[in-house]
């Protein structure tokens, strides 16, 4: 495998439930969509940072280990993840909680079960009320994210990552494959800006964090802090109104002809 | 002169695989044989659904561009505008259908599999700003293999922006009929294809996230013969109803006549 996509797939990365214990002190985990299940890819729930400032978070992980891994199917999250996100938007809308999600999973989860339970719907539900929502959000790339999953939870007021992750329309493999393996999947990497030196110098990632600091949680919690003080400022309307502008100045680069 | 027939005169059957004449297709560009519903192109869909010349097509300057130099790409877009027709994978309009007036996004699965890219975003929301500034309800007619890869992100994002569209027309009170036709897959599939106040399903459709070649490709599965049929959704409760093609233009009339959306000026 490309070394990039090793170091993101790790055992030893950096996982979203440690940078939410040493973000909130206080934290209150939940669990379930209310109506099909709970997944165990996610970590969701609210609480208090040290600073007593009011989080909703949504964190994805893919697993340490072959049991770990097959609990959380591998970081791609089924429906009842996506409507246990959707409920945890609805709940923190409702206390003003800005909403943090820490993501590092793969494209979408391609199974009979997902589609039995219509996860195209349960993805754009997500996609637009993230779009809608009335509190701050925002996200950290920990590892990768691609296609609407991951998309989903970008559909944020800031979009932060670490300097070695990647976000993308698709894997690197589902790239190559489309190019009928003229292309490695380490090519692939390099032909679609998904990394996030290309993507903040592109304007669509507003912060990039090097990985590779001691204090790699306090950095990014720190940065997370900040990003949700600043846009506090920011009424609902505002704040709907900033997502859909960032996505717009995105898609300005692109020649209209 | 030539003894073979005329290019274009006989077409294989997709799905049963028998040669059919032009005219055995029909209208409705169904199989004689085995009912296969043939995948329209924009301008036949509109055709079939709105009144006789009342289409009048949404000025559309956007035109597709290998902006990131994709391999294959750029001669990929030459052919599908060659044997489409068509400059991007949508048509957008305004027409009336039995004197209902509406805004018509009708994508075209000829134009590279009807996939969403910054061309296609740019022209949904131009349709979708434009139904609010004149106060008419929304048919969109989805047919697509889901979000571009060519052109990566900038594809992606479109899925997050046409549905920040769909929310302001939503906050106007326009309805948003959506028409789910063969194929609706992917990036289309999962945003705005099923955010319709009405999700209708084209009879013999094949809709979904994933479909079953990256499934099995994940997975050693059998999957049942009417997996992501419109027939199964509708079991399933994904959608309201499915609708043959001949009887497209009476449902969406119907629904027009329900919903009481007669443009500028508001009934009732």
């Amino acid at each position: 495998m490309d070394e990039r996509l090793k170091r993101l797939r790790a055992a030893d990365r950096l996982r979203a439930p440690q940078v939410i214990n040493a973000l909130l002190p206080t934290f209150v985990a939940q669990h379930g969509d209310r109506l099909l299940g709970d997944d165990a890819a996610l970590t969701a729930g609210f609480g208090r940072t040290a600073e007593n400032l009011g989080l909703a978070v949504l964190g994805i992980d893919r697993g340490t280990d072959l049991v770990s891994r097959r609990q959380k199917n591998g970081g791609a999250l089924t429906v009842p993840g996506y409507r246990t996100a959707l409920r945890v938007l609805q709940h923190a809308a409702k206390f003003q909680l800005p909403v943090v999600s820490l993501i590092n999973m793969p494209g979408a989860d391609a199974s009979p079960i997902s589609e039995r339970f219509n996860q195209s719907q349960a993805i754009a539900d997500l996609i637009a009320a993230m779009g809608q929502l009335t509190v701050p959000n925002l996200v950290v790339f920990l590892g990768e994210g691609h296609s609407g999953g991951a998309l989903a939870f970008a559909n944020a007021n800031r979009i932060i990552m670490l300097d070695d992750s990647l976000f993308n329309v698709a894997s690197p493999e589902a790239v190559a494959a489309i190019l009928h393996g003229q292309q490695t999947v380490s090519e692939a990497i390099d032909l679609l800006p998904m990394t996030a030196a290309d993507l903040h110098q592109r304007g669509l990632v507003d912060t990039v964090i090097d990985h590779r600091q001691a204090d790699l949680v306090a950095v990014i919690n720190q940065r997370i802090v900040t990003a949700v003080s600043e846009l506090q400022a920011l009424s609902p309307v505002e704040l709907i109104a900033q997502r859909e502008a960032k996505f717009q100045a995105f898609l300005a680069q692109w020649p209209i002809n | 002169m030539s003894h073979y027939p005329k290019k274009g005169v006989w077409t294989t059957c997709p799905a049963c695989g028998r040669h059919v004449h032009t005219g055995q297709w029909g209208p409705w560009q169904q199989c004689p044989y085995c009912q296969h519903w043939q995948r329209l192109t924009a301008t036949q869909r509109i055709q079939q659904l709105v009144d006789p010349d009342s289409f009048q097509a949404l000025p559309t300057p956007e035109r597709p561009k290998n902006q990131l130099g994709f391999p294959g790409y750029t001669k990929r877009l030459a052919q599908a505008a060659t044997t489409s027709g068509l400059t991007e994978a949508v048509v957008t309009g305004t027409a009336t259908i039995a004197t209902w007036p509406v805004m018509l996004i009708v994508m075209d699965s000829h134009f590279m599999m009807g996939t969403l890219n910054t061309a296609v975003t740019r022209r949904m929301i131009t349709a979708l700003d434009q139904a609010q500034a004149q106060r008419l309800p929304v048919i969109l007619v989805t047919a697509s293999g889901g979000a571009r890869m060519q052109e990566g992100l900038y594809a992606l994002v479109g899925m997050n922006l046409v549905l920040a569209a769909v929310a302001r027309l939503a906050t106007a009170q326009l309805p948003l009929i959506t028409v789910l036709t063969d194929p609706t897959m992917g990036g289309v599939s999962a945003s705005f294809a099923f955010k319709g106040d009405m999700v209708l399903a084209e009879a013999g459709a094949k809709i979904g996230f994933a479909g079953p070649r990256v499934i099995q490709q994940t997975m050693p599965v059998t999957l049942p013969p009417d997996f992501q049929t419109a027939a199964s959704l509708y079991q399933q409760g994904a959608v309201d109803a499915v609708v043959a093609r001949p009887a497209l233009r009476d449902k969406l009339t119907t629904i027009l006549a329900a919903y009481q959306c007669s443009g500028v000026t508001p009934r009732g």
